[in-house]
């Protein structure tokens, strides 16, 4: 809210659902992952190994999160992230934001961004830069659903 | 509260009465984030005929509750009955963050259903619950969900809130917890309308359901008849049982009576909540009046009354 009457539930842990959809078994990054940012003060929802786009946007929902991070490894991030993409879309959803991560080659990049998927960082990537992304992204999210507030002003 | 958050709440009231999923969900982030919006948000909603029954499944960390949730949740979808699952994991004490992975057992058996599922952080909360349930059970029951499961964070032997809000409580075990000692304990060992012993496919489960016999037996006559169920979420074995144990006791149960406590504790609730408000006011800025009240005061006691008169009369504080 414009002028910060809201604080308070921006201060709020952010929530965010970390998934990969797709077959893509190596869940070792998403650990690793899912402790740095509970570590940064989120509440970190993991709904296990192999979701589907559809389980994961019904998740997302039910569990009202702020963000929604996928990452693929296995190269069919294209073709799944814009299937959540459009899910997202279809359901009319408001206030979640995506962002992704995993092995994106750069031209894929700007494509994702464009479908609203930001971030896509890839191995090697430091926990802080991926941690201050995903606020962002969180603070715009809950933004959308209840207006501005002081701190992203 | 602003414009926005007033179209938000108007949004979410229409939302919640056509069955909106989101406007679901959105109504229990208010509850958990922005509790000071609620009131707003639930006294069009609320009616006492739709009060859902609670089910309190308990039990120390890694005794099985949420794998043992996912089977018995399709039981009780498939008589009929409308679902909600509400499942508790710790806060960090340290920074907030909090690792909520109670979906990991539920996912395929909640989304194969249709059963609507909502992980808490406890944020702080002692008692094992979160302080935002009892509000969720209102939006879920006002959604015209009748029947809630609630997970609270894995129990210590005095976790025992989820007594305010539960009509039927499992406490689940697993072998390996204990010897009889560990079984006369007061506190969680108290409060299971049925126990149930998990994992009975590991060594040891035949001990155990013998020192929970032996508790028991120890106990009123009239308790003496208490249901265990022998459960293994590997096997399957149990799990018909279990939730038929659960319809039964459901049924023994006086679902008017036991709707006016929840509303009576309910309502102690929201009371203290208003009331600490005030107090954190307080805390945070030193009116004139109760500077002069300090100052005046001849001990703490005659200050602590000064507060509570302004309070009853409601004067600003």
């Amino acid at each position: 809210m414009a002028n910060g009457k809201n604080q308070k539930y921006y201060d709020k842990p952010i929530r965010i659902l970390i998934a990969k959809p797709g077959i893509d078994g190596h869940d070792r990054g998403v650990y690793v992952l899912a402790r740095a940012f509970r570590d940064a003060g989120m509440e970190v929802i993991y709904p296990g190994l192999l979701p589907t786009p559809e389980s994961i946007i019904e998740t997302a929902i039910d569990e009202d999160v702020d963000v929604i991070a996928i990452s693929l490894l296995n190269g069919a991030h294209m073709a799944v992230f814009t299937k959540v993409m459009n899910l997202l879309k279809e359901k009319k959803a408001n206030g979640i934001a995506v962002v992704g991560g995993g092995i994106i080659p750069d031209e894929d990049k700007s494509k994702l961004e464009k479908m609203g998927v930001t971030g896509n960082y890839g191995p090697g990537t430091s926990l802080n830069i991926i941690i201050e992304h995903i606020k962002k992204r969180a603070y715009g999210a809950r933004e959308e659903k209840w207006g501005k507030s002081k701190k992203t002003k | 509260m602003g414009k926005e958050q007033k179209n938000e709440i108007g949004r979410v009231i229409s939302g919640i009465k056509k069955g909106d999923r989101q406007s679901i969900s959105r109504a229990i982030t208010i509850a958990e984030s922005a509790p000071e919006m609620f009131a707003s948000l639930i006294k069009p909603l609320y009616n006492p005929k739709k009060e859902a029954r609670v089910i309190g499944i308990v039990g120390p960390p890694g005794c099985g509750k949420s794998s043992l949730i996912a089977m018995i949740a399709p039981k009780l979808t498939a008589m009929g009955n409308k679902l909600g699952v509400i499942a508790i994991d710790a806060s960090s004490p340290f920074t907030g963050g909090s690792f909520l992975g109670n979906r990991i057992r539920m996912q395929d058996s909640l989304s194969n259903n249709k059963i609507f599922m909502r992980s808490m952080a406890s944020r702080g909360a002692k008692g094992g619950l979160a302080a935002a349930v009892m509000n969720a059970i209102l939006v879920l029951s006002s959604a015209g969900y009748d029947y809630i499961i609630v997970e609270p964070v894995g129990s210590g032997q005095a976790d025992v809130d989820i007594l305010d809000i539960a009509s039927t409580i499992v406490l689940v075990l697993a072998p390996g917890l204990g010897d009889e000692i560990q079984a006369a304990k007061a506190g969680l060992m108290e409060i299971g309308n049925i126990f149930v012993i998990n994992k009975v496919d590991l060594p040891g489960a035949d001990k155990a359901e013998r020192d929970i016999r032996y508790f028991i037996s120890t106990g009123p006559a009239e308790k003496r008849q208490q249901n265990i169920v022998k459960t293994s979420t590997v096997s399957r074995e149990g799990i018909d049982e279990l939730a038929q144990a659960i319809i039964e006791h459901e049924k023994s149960v006086d679902k008017n009576e036991f709707i006016k406590y929840r509303f009576y504790m309910e309502t102690l609730r929201i009371a203290t909540e208003i009331f600490s408000e005030h107090i954190d006011h307080l805390k945070k800025e030193r009116p004139k009046w109760l500077e002069t009240s300090l100052s005046e005061a001849t001990d703490p006691y005659s200050a602590a009354e000064k507060i509570i008169k302004r309070i009853e009369s409601d004067e600003k504080l």
